[in-house]
């Protein structure tokens, strides 16, 4: 009998695929912290924890297993993702790297998938190209809370799954270029963005609903890219409307032949 | 240093959907992948970009093997590598469930063509791949003096690398 029992559903052969992998999670506040938790409680073996930031006290509405001792000593978030996953299971394999993820694609390159749980536009186009560069599945998870004219705020969401083959987050028109300008017009400018635990609760969810049905089909149901969007003012999450309509078309942004380094080169390697 | 092969979704699918087609004259059919190589760390990941077919009229008539390619199909391979910086993969499937081992006929005609692949692109690794109907297995030259390593760390979305390095 093991502490996974209870999800034998997963397949016979879930546990070891699950201890097998490993999961990158870039950005461990609102967004990332349920995310690792569930993927360990899940049985996700290894992960690689990346987040440059240190807690602060108004982190703590939403990251998930901080303390207000992790505040008051700005603790740095990797260490408490690490310290999240191995109370779950210590035998989990963590690199928990207090670094901008750019300066830790080494740890990212070997995963088997990476979450991003990143702020900008332009952090999940760069991600998301990284992750297409190098074949690696993405999920992206984002949240926001505008101002309706009316009155009042539209908090809403979504989760998007970007598979190397199939369409991208600028196929699904998460990414445009409208959107990169408008944010970078608005760079230095915006204040803090609103983040609560419970929306990001759900998507967190909803991502580790997709890790688990990619690595362990138990639906039988074929594995797409895909976008689920949260409307929190109704109480909905669903299938985006848009990428239904995008049934058979192949993306152009990420042509599979340009996958890998241009500059690799087996000459200039150390001897092998 | 260690090797592991990632494709995208459903590549393998497309292959064995060739592959299973039957030949004029043929007992089998071959193709070729070309891959693009990153570093991850110390080890080395190949990056599967395109599957090229072999067209039916490339095949020559040699009942000794199961397909025997002329000239020319191993001419339009190395132009595809050439053309796109690519490394080579010869690909064949054996028809069984789990894990393929090449045989010994496998083994020496691919010392013999391999290491012709680097005149293409003497940047990236070559080698070959093998298909079952479930589970894959490759080799890869890194060299065309080395001797070839074998590989089974191949992924795909869903399909877990079993950790390079973490």
């Amino acid at each position: 009998m093991t502490w996974l029992d209870r999800q034998g559903f997963l397949g016979p052969n879930s546990v070891n695929v699950l201890t097998a992998m490993t999961v990158g999670v870039v950005g461990l506040s609102g967004g990332g912290s349920p995310i690792v938790q569930q993927l360990a409680h899940a049985g996700a073996g290894g992960f690689v924890a990346v987040d440059h930031d240190r807690a602060t006290k108004s982190n703590r509405n939403r990251l998930v297993g901080m303390t207000p001792w992790d505040g008051l000593l700005r603790r740095r978030k990797a260490t408490m993702a690490k310290r999240l996953i191995r109370r779950v299971n210590p035998r989990a394999r963590v690199v928990a790297l207090p670094t901008r993820w750019e300066d830790a694609t080494d740890a990212l390159l070997t995963c088997d998938l990476i979450l991003g749980a990143v702020d900008t536009f332009k952090a999940r186009a760069e991600l998301e190209a990284f992750c297409r560069a190098h074949l690696i599945a993405y999920c992206d998870v984002g949240m926001d809370v505008h101002d309706l004219p009316e009155g009042g705020y539209l908090v809403g969401g979504q989760v998007a799954l970007s598979l190397p083959g199939d369409l991208c987050l600028w196929c699904m028109g998460l990414l445009t270029e409208e959107r990169l300008a408008q944010e970078a017009s608005r760079y230095g400018r915006a204040g803090p963005a609103p983040q609560v635990v419970w929306t990001n609760g759900l998507l967190a969810s909803m991502a580790v609903n997709l890790v688990m049905q990619l690595f362990t089909p138990w639906s039988g149901l074929p594995i797409r890219s895909t976008c689920i969007e949260l409307d929190a003012n109704r109480s909905s999450l669903g299938p985006s409307h848009k990428v239904r309509c995008l049934e058979g078309v192949v993306c152009r942004h990420y042509p599979l032949i340009e996958a890998g380094s241009p500059l690799f080169d087996l000459r200039a390697l150390p001897k092998h | 240093m260690r090797i592991g092969f990632r494709t995208p979704l459903g590549f393998f699918d497309t292959v064995r959907r060739d592959l299973v087609r039957r030949h004029p004259f043929a007992a089998e059919r071959v193709g070729f992948v070309l891959a693009g190589a990153t570093l991850a760390g110390q080890d080395i990941v190949l990056l599967a970009r395109s599957y090229e077919p072999v067209d039916d009229g490339d095949y020559l008539p040699d009942p000794r093997v199961g397909a025997m390619l002329g000239p020319d199909a191993i001419r339009k391979a190395m132009q595809a590598a050439l053309r796109t910086g690519s490394g080579l993969f010869h690909i064949h499937m054996h028809d069984h469930a789990g894990p393929p081992f090449f045989s010994k006929v496998d083994r020496r005609e691919s010392r013999r063509f391999v290491p012709s692949f680097f005149n293409a692109n003497p940047k990236v690794p070559h080698g070959v791949l093998l298909l079952s109907a479930d589970a894959s297995r490759g080799q890869v030259w890194l060299s065309p003096r080395a001797e070839p390593q074998e590989f089974a760390m191949i992924s795909w979305p869903g399909r877990p690398q079993r950790g390079l390095l973490v």
